[in-house]
């Protein structure tokens, strides 16, 4: 198999799964429990903390530990809500965010709050003096991504927080797609809040964190006990948050190199698969992207269709279409680029991680080549001429 | 124009499972159908890994089979 979809969620780290597993058989209290046992799992979800704030340039206290990236997108929405009840207050947010976003964002229109969706340009990039332009004087809070996670898009989140920064404007940041892939310092973003998830830097699923200025409180989205800081009820998922934290260590060591490579992978895959397929473009901004994610369009050829043909074939990409009827409905990504339904339902994305080689991204390549070829020969009018020139 | 209902190559009458295995395997714009047996042979996987994702393909809802 050759897992190409490390966007969707990726392989664990060896280092940080081999540090998980003392806390789920020996290791196992409760991180509250005041006995040894428990200071132990206290002090190992501690150590976590440090190395998380390290990693993006915070403070210890300005970490909380979530079940993960849409956690965290939720609770910055509705507690910026709750924060400035009985207010009529305006948020601002793109087109292109996550779901846990866009989806948070209809649920406090229907309390009362104002929500801006900027657009963006046909290159899936942001324009800042739109942004600038949007803000009212009851804006309170600015929601962009940093990386995208159907294109892998990068927005200009440091330009737009030195903005919003003198105007006493928070600005959050759904970082989930670039933690642990390129550099993120929450002092060089200008960001107040910032969300990521483990599981898409090499930890585990179910744990993520939300950085919060200092000087900025949340009410909480979840009650109970006075666990992290007394900002995020429920029992710590100890092993959860022990793995994020040497995942995310080993993930920043590691970057030059990955990065490096995994850009390197994704041009060669690029430029082999358009040798074969001139018409096959990259969807979003070629530069401003994650080093090892590219969302490629094919004209006339089905993007699901490509993906099942490639999972025939051992290979996992995605496509941002959701299917489960027949009929897809197309990314809100990719519209948002202003492309067509049917050039947004011809899209796969792939996104490579540190554990593919420069091998598996021209088998992709090839097996992407193949594939467009026998769906481009069930179709009555095509000629040879639309199909994959073999190099 | 309608989706086939015979197989391409082999004219078989093809079955609910089979016209779904089709659209998923080919999109929309698909003009030639095939049998799974002809479909497996055309794609170059086992008919039992047609098999293994009709099953797969149900339990993601989808309601192209029976």
């Amino acid at each position: 198999m050759i897992y190409a979809d490390n966007a969707a969620t990726t392989k664990m780290s060896e280092l940080a799964f081999a540090k998980m597993l003392p806390f789920f058989q020996e290791q196992y209290g409760n991180a509250s429990s005041q006995y040894s046992l428990g200071v132990k799992a206290k002090r190992a979800v501690e150590h976590s903390r440090r190395q998380v704030a390290e990693a993006i340039g915070a403070q210890l206290s300005e970490i909380t530990f979530t079940s993960g990236g849409s956690e965290a997108n939720s609770w910055v929405l509705r507690g910026v809500t709750d924060s400035f009840k009985g207010e009529s207050i305006h948020i601002i947010t793109t087109q292109i965010e996550h779901h846990s976003v866009l989806n948070a964002c209809h649920t406090i229109e229907s309390m009362g709050v104002e929500v801006t969706y900027l657009p963006v340009g046909n290159d899936g990039v942001i324009d800042i003096k739109k942004l600038i332009a949007a803000i009212k004087s009851n804006t309170k809070l600015v929601s962009v991504m940093l990386a995208n996670n159907e294109i892998g898009t990068i927005q200009p989140v440091a330009e737009i927080g030195a903005f919003l920064h003198e105007r006493g404007i928070w600005l959050h940041t759904d970082a989930v797609q670039a933690v642990g892939h390129i550099p993120v310092n929450v002092a060089d973003l200008c960001v107040d809040l910032l969300s990521a998830s483990a599981h898409k830097f090499n930890g585990a699923k179910g744990t993520g964190f939300l950085y919060m200025r200092s000087g900025i409180s949340l009410p909480n989205l979840v009650f109970g006990g006075e666990q992290e800081h007394g900002y995020r009820a429920g029992t710590e998922n100890v092993a959860g948050i022990v793995g994020a934290g040497f995942a995310l260590e080993e993930s920043v060591k590691d970057m030059p190199e990955t990065a490096d490579r995994l850009q390197t992978m994704i041009r060669e895959t690029v430029t082999n698969v358009q040798e074969r397929i001139p018409t096959a473009r990259v969807n979003g901004n070629s530069e401003l992207r994650l080093p090892g994610t590219v969302n490629l369009g094919f004209d006339g050829v089905s993007g699901e269709a490509l993906m099942n043909l490639l999972d025939l074939k051992g290979i996992c990409v995605s496509t941002s279409s959701a299917c489960n009827s027949g009929k897809s409905e197309p990314s809100h990504v990719l519209l948002a680029l202003g492309l067509n339904e049917e050039q947004a339902q011809s899209a796969i994305r792939i996104s490579y991680g540190r554990f593919n080689t420069a091998n598996e991204a021209k088998a992709v390549a090839t097996a992407i080549c193949e594939a467009y070829d026998k769906i481009k020969g069930s179709q009555a009018e095509h000629t040879s001429s639309n199909l994959c020139y073999h190099t | 124009m309608g989706k086939p209902t015979k197989c391409y190559l082999c004219e078989t009458t093809l079955s609910k499972n089979e016209i779904g295995l089709n659209k998923k395997m080919q999109g929309k714009n698909a003009t030639r159908f095939y049998c799974i047996n002809c479909l497996a042979n055309y794609l170059e996987v086992t008919v039992e890994d047609l098999h293994v994702k009709i099953e797969e393909f149900k339990l993601q809802g989808c309601t192209l089979f029976d």
